[in-house]
């Protein structure tokens, strides 16, 4: 709900002429750590997981690839294990013939690097497939955020029973490059108000750059990923961190880990997350 | 503990005693109400003394005053700065009642010299770290956007920061907002700026006066750690029908006041609102149509005199902000006061004020898919609504034994219904609900506060206030497992309790004095300490709260907050009073502030104290201060040098921090000059060393996002770039016709456009998300012109 907050918040700051400057600042180089990026899907395909050297955060160079870690996923339910093997910047495995992710599952990334043994777990959940995307064309006067263009919305529905947490993303055109991301829990903001229900409009409307809307000819691709608490969790407080900007800015908090040291004395410290998801996907061209 | 109590008593009348009985010859005690000749206001802090004497007194915040005398001719004088002098004689055979009626100056343009003893002066008064502001002191400052703002006005004072503007709340001498108990007519209001924070929500037009304390609290005061700010109405002209108004270019204003009864009875009317989506609705249309962003205000105020002993007054106050965006989305808030009043005499001595109260804050979201939605989808809405009641009652006594002698003594109780949050949703005919159970609590005081000066130098005030907080069924208390700090505590046990059942309570003794020692009419050292506590604690991570907020009582998880604070000042009164200076010394602890785990979810959260931190907070600085409130030109200037920082375990490797309210220097110049009758103007400069902050030394390449991370895991480790502007205004005021007054007033705020850092955050560029930047987020950033044409009939 503070997302209203927000938007209330530009408004006012709006009337009163607030900006934003980009502006150099004199931060001593902190101590880098490796980070890990790993997502696991349901979805056929080549499953990628990335390992990086946190960077000074205007090092405007992409971050140094870590590529002496080895590792194994292990599915703790089905017992199957996938070596992922390093390949040109990522470590991957191939699951083209057979998806790794099976809803219910809980897995274990067993990771190796520099002489100790760092592991994560996370559960693969159920996600909801998406029936539609919609389109309207708003001009300049009508869009709230004054842009001209067309805004999208999604349709799902929330399965009933259980509490679901959803991460929602959305793309232009193809999925190298995020556009938005919103979090819902039970098709709204709080587990149970909507259980079962249709995803709620300010989560519909979620998927569309107000800056930026979609153009004539543009696809418009939205992938839900079903999320367990702790990944809900994480990834929540990471949509904050990385949209700290306003009235009500959060305050900068580092995001934990769940990469665990395993090792008797390890002192290796990995930040980052190993997740699991499973995926349902639409796309739709403006026309 | 009861021990130590009854020591404490049986001091304080040991002490009463022995002045009692040395002042045993003939003497009369003359008492009544101090007025203005115009309008009938009460006037608060008049002096009435004995010309040439040390013996004097001032009227209390009901314009009541009280001073004994030895029988036969004596003669009084009253006066106030803007108030011409009157001097009376008066042959005292018997207690005689004396109510004055005083003219304010005809001319601002002569000077105002007031002879004889000026007991309303710092200098003069026991109490050290006060501030008083009259609404005329505000209405000559430099206003935002043409508006008079009394929340803007404190924040010039030695001791009070904030964290930017459009921030809501302020801060002083270190302590978080939330430690400020702001009374309007002695309800607390609980959100006291519109708009996010821009505009108070006090109407100038019905504020007659306000007292800021910020250490030495008298025992009557209690219930918050940091500062009272104390904000009285005006009573309503008495005399003839007044009519007070402003045209602006965010709001508009109109009160109006008038007797109900001549000399007996008045009320006062007054309401505010704001503007800019009705002027913005011809040019809007799609998503933008039905938009709403305003803000509304009604503050009224009766009273009514019954005889020279009984006096009743009838206060409240209502208002709202108002957002919405179309039809689909609406959001409200604001606070609802009411205080009813009775000022009894029961002799020329005892003076009584009981004051009831009902205070509220609430706040409501709601959205729908009415006008959005497709044939076939289903009607979806939401409805989130919390709030905070309470319903208070305080007697006060204050006994005028005699002329060094007075004793005030009162009991206080308030009772507290909190409502956190209800969720409503609605698809069709399915409705869920999620409701956090409302939680009651009852806080209760005695308090006992002697006030001696037995000469013209020494003077004390001194008291105790037993605190006493009781949370109260039906509710639930849960039970957490120690666990490493820092993070979430687990759940270990809860216990269930019923209507009106005693769950945990905490009491303390809280010791104030106040010592004052004037070596001539020209320098005074005063020293204070105080101890105070606080039960309530409103729930905010953000860099300034927010109307969504919730404020949580104490609990058998969440320990009140205690504070002691010391403090030792100097004062200087020029001869002539034509300036004055001060300079004070505090020191201050906190137990039991609150912290937030990281990611800590404070919103419809049953488990929410899972999240909280315990911390210690320690403050300490220097404040100085000069004033010049008489002449052509007058104004302040203040200084304060200070340090506010905390520890929590779990937070930034458990070591002291900034907080993020912390400003080691603060300066503020408050200038006015009246150039003829009719053109003044003032101007307002502002300097603060910037707001500590995080700052990222790195960032997290993760699923297409950089995340900023701070590796040396130390909080507010960096300062953003200091705070300063200026602010102008000038006034003209038109010719007086008949009845009709009006000016305007013109004012520019941050006149050299400087933007100031509100937060620095760091992201990727919309634009392209290849860059990585820190950006500098600045709310206002240029100059802000302001228009208003005030009229008064």
């Amino acid at each position: 709900m503070k997302k209203f907050l927000f938007y209330i918040s530009l408004i006012i700051a709006g009337a009163f002429t607030a900006c934003e400057d980009p502006i150099d600042l004199n931060v001593p180089v902190g101590q880098s750590y490796p980070v890990l990026d790993g997502w696991i899907t349901n979805e056929k395909g080549v499953q990628k997981i990335r390992i990086t050297m946190s960077v000074p955060y205007t090092q405007q160079d992409p971050a140094p690839v870590v590529n002496d870690a080895k590792i194994t996923l292990h599915d703790l339910t089905s017992g199957e294990s996938y070596p992922f093997n390093y390949n040109n910047g990522y470590y991957t495995y191939d699951a083209s013939a057979k998806a790794i992710g099976v809803i219910g599952h809980v897995y274990k990334l067993h990771l190796e690097y520099k002489g100790e043994i760092l592991e994560g777990l996370d559960t693969l959940k159920r996600t909801t497939p998406i029936d539609s995307i919609t389109y309207e064309y708003k001009s300049k006067e009508e869009s709230i955020s004054g842009k001209e263009g067309y805004y999208a919305r999604f349709y799902a529905k929330d399965p009933a029973g259980a509490v679901d947490y959803y991460w929602i993303r959305s793309y232009r055109n193809d999925t190298t490059t995020r556009l938005e991301d919103a979090f819902s829990v039970d098709a709204g903001f709080d587990e149970g108000i909507y259980d079962g229900n249709t995803f709620i409009l300010p989560i519909q409307q979620s998927i569309t750059d107000y800056d930026k809307p979609f153009q004539l000819g543009e696809k418009i691709i939205v992938r839900i990923k079903s999320l367990s608490k702790p990944s809900y969790d994480f990834l929540t407080q990471v949509n904050e961190q990385v949209n700290a900007g306003g009235l009500f800015a959060k305050v900068l908090e580092n995001v934990k880990s769940n990469m665990q040291n395993t090792t008797a004395n390890g002192k290796v410290k990995m930040l980052g997350r190993f997740g699991t998801s499973a995926v349902s996907r639409a796309e739709v061209t403006v026309k | 503990m009861k021990t130590r109590a009854t020591m404490l008593l049986s001091a304080i009348f040991l002490l009463l005693g022995a002045t009692v009985t040395y002042a045993q010859q003939a003497r009369y005690t003359v008492s009544g109400y101090v007025k203005d000749k115009q309008n009938g206001e009460s006037l608060i802090g008049i002096s009435v003394g004995k010309p040439g004497t040390s013996i004097g007194t001032v009227t209390n915040q009901y314009g009541f005053y009280s001073i004994t005398l030895p029988a036969g001719e004596q003669e009084l004088q009253f006066s106030y700065i803007g108030y011409g002098n009157f001097k009376t004689t008066i042959k005292l055979q018997k207690n005689t009642t004396l109510d004055v009626k005083l003219e304010a100056s005809s001319s601002q343009l002569n000077e105002i010299t007031i002879k004889g003893d000026k007991q309303e002066k710092a200098i003069n008064t026991i109490n050290t770290s006060i501030n008083r502001l009259d609404i005329a002191q505000m209405k000559a400052m430099p206003t935002f956007m043409g508006e008079v703002d009394v929340l803007r006005a404190i924040q010039t004072l030695p001791g009070v920061a904030t964290v930017g503007e459009g921030a809501s709340g302020f801060n002083v001498r270190g302590g978080n907002s939330d430690e400020n108990l702001i009374l309007l007519d002695e309800a607390p209001v609980y959100n006291s700026t519109h708009m996010l924070g821009f505009f108070s929500v006090f109407n100038p037009d019905a504020v007659k006066s306000l007292n800021l304390i910020k250490g030495g609290f008298p025992a009557e005061y209690g219930g918050r750690t940091s500062s009272v700010l104390d904000i009285r109405m005006k009573d309503g002209n008495n005399q003839k029908l007044a009519l007070n108004g402003g045209i602006g270019n965010i709001f508009s204003r109109l009160s109006l006041e008038a007797p109900i009864v001549k000399d007996k009875s008045s009320f006062i009317v007054a309401a505010r609102r704001s503007y800019i989506d009705v002027l913005m609705k011809p040019f809007v249309k799609g998503d933008m149509k039905d938009t709403k962003l305003n803000f509304y205000d009604l503050t009224a105020k009766a009273n009514y005199k019954f005889n020279s002993n009984n006096t009743l007054f009838l206060s409240g106050y209502f208002g709202r902000d108002v957002f919405g965006f179309g039809k689909d989305v609406n959001m409200n808030w604001g606070n609802a006061t009411a205080t009813l009043r009775w000022n009894h005499v029961f002799t020329n001595k005892l003076f009584l004020n009981l004051t009831s109260y009902y205070s509220k804050y609430d706040y409501s979201l709601q959205f729908s898919n009415g006008s959005k939605k497709s044939e076939t989808e289903p009607s979806q809405s939401y409805d989130w609504t919390s709030n905070i009641i309470n319903y208070g009652l305080k007697p006060s006594f204050t006994y005028y034994i005699n002329s060094a002698n007075t004793l005030r003594f009162g009991v206080q109780g308030i009772y507290y219904t909190f409502k956190p949050g209800t969720g409503i949703g609605t698809e069709g005919d399915d409705q869920h609900i999620k409701t956090i159970p409302d939680k009651h609590a009852l806080e209760s005081a005695v308090y006992v506060d002697h006030e001696y000066k037995p000469n013209k130098h020494f003077g004390i005030q001194y008291g105790v206030r037993f605190s006493n907080y009781q949370t109260l069924g039906s509710g639930t208390e849960y039970y957490y497992a120690d666990t490493t700090p820092g993070i979430r505590k687990r759940l270990i046990g809860q216990k269930d309790f019923g209507a009106g059942e005693k769950m945990t309570a905490y009491s303390y003794i809280e010791p104030r004095a106040s010592i004052r020692y004037a070596f001539n009419d020209l320098h005074a050292v005063k020293v204070a300490f105080s101890r105070t506590s606080q039960f309530m604690h409103q729930l905010s991570n953000t860099a300034s709260p927010t109307p969504l907020d919730i404020w949580t009582p104490s609990s058998n998880n969440v320990a009140p907050m205690v504070s002691n604070q010391y403090t030792v000042g100097y004062f200087f009164n020029a001869p002539n009073d034509s300036y004055e200076l001060s300079g004070e010394v505090f020191y201050k602890t906190t137990d039991n502030q609150l912290d937030y785990i990281d990611n800590a979810n404070l919103q419809l959260n049953p488990q929410i104290e899972a999240d909280l931190l315990p911390s210690q907070g320690r403050a300490y600085g220097v404040e100085l201060y000069a004033k010049k409130d008489i002449g052509n030109t007058t104004g302040w200037i203040s200084y304060t040098l200070s340090r506010t920082e905390r520890k929590t375990p779990g937070i930034s490797m458990n070591e002291w921090f900034l907080n993020r309210y912390d400003r080691t220097h603060n300066v503020n110049i408050v200038v006015s000059h009246t150039f003829t009758k009719r053109i003044s103007a003032s101007a307002n400069w502002v300097f603060a060393s910037g707001t500590p902050a995080t700052f990222a030394d790195n960032r997290l390449e993760f699923q297409d996002w950089d995340i900023p991370y701070n590796s040396t895991e130390k909080r507010n480790n960096y300062r953003l770039s200091p705070y300063n502007r200026l602010d102008l205004s000038m006034t003209l005021k038109g010719k007086q016709l008949k009845r009709w007054k009006g000016e305007w007033v013109f004012s520019l705020y941050n006149v050299y456009a400087r933007r100031n850092a509100y937060t620095v955050y760091f992201r990727q560029n919309p634009d392209n998300p290849d860059v990585k930047e820190a950006v500098r987020f600045s709310i206002i950033g240029t100059i802000v012109p302001g228009i208003t044409y005030n009229f008064k009939f």
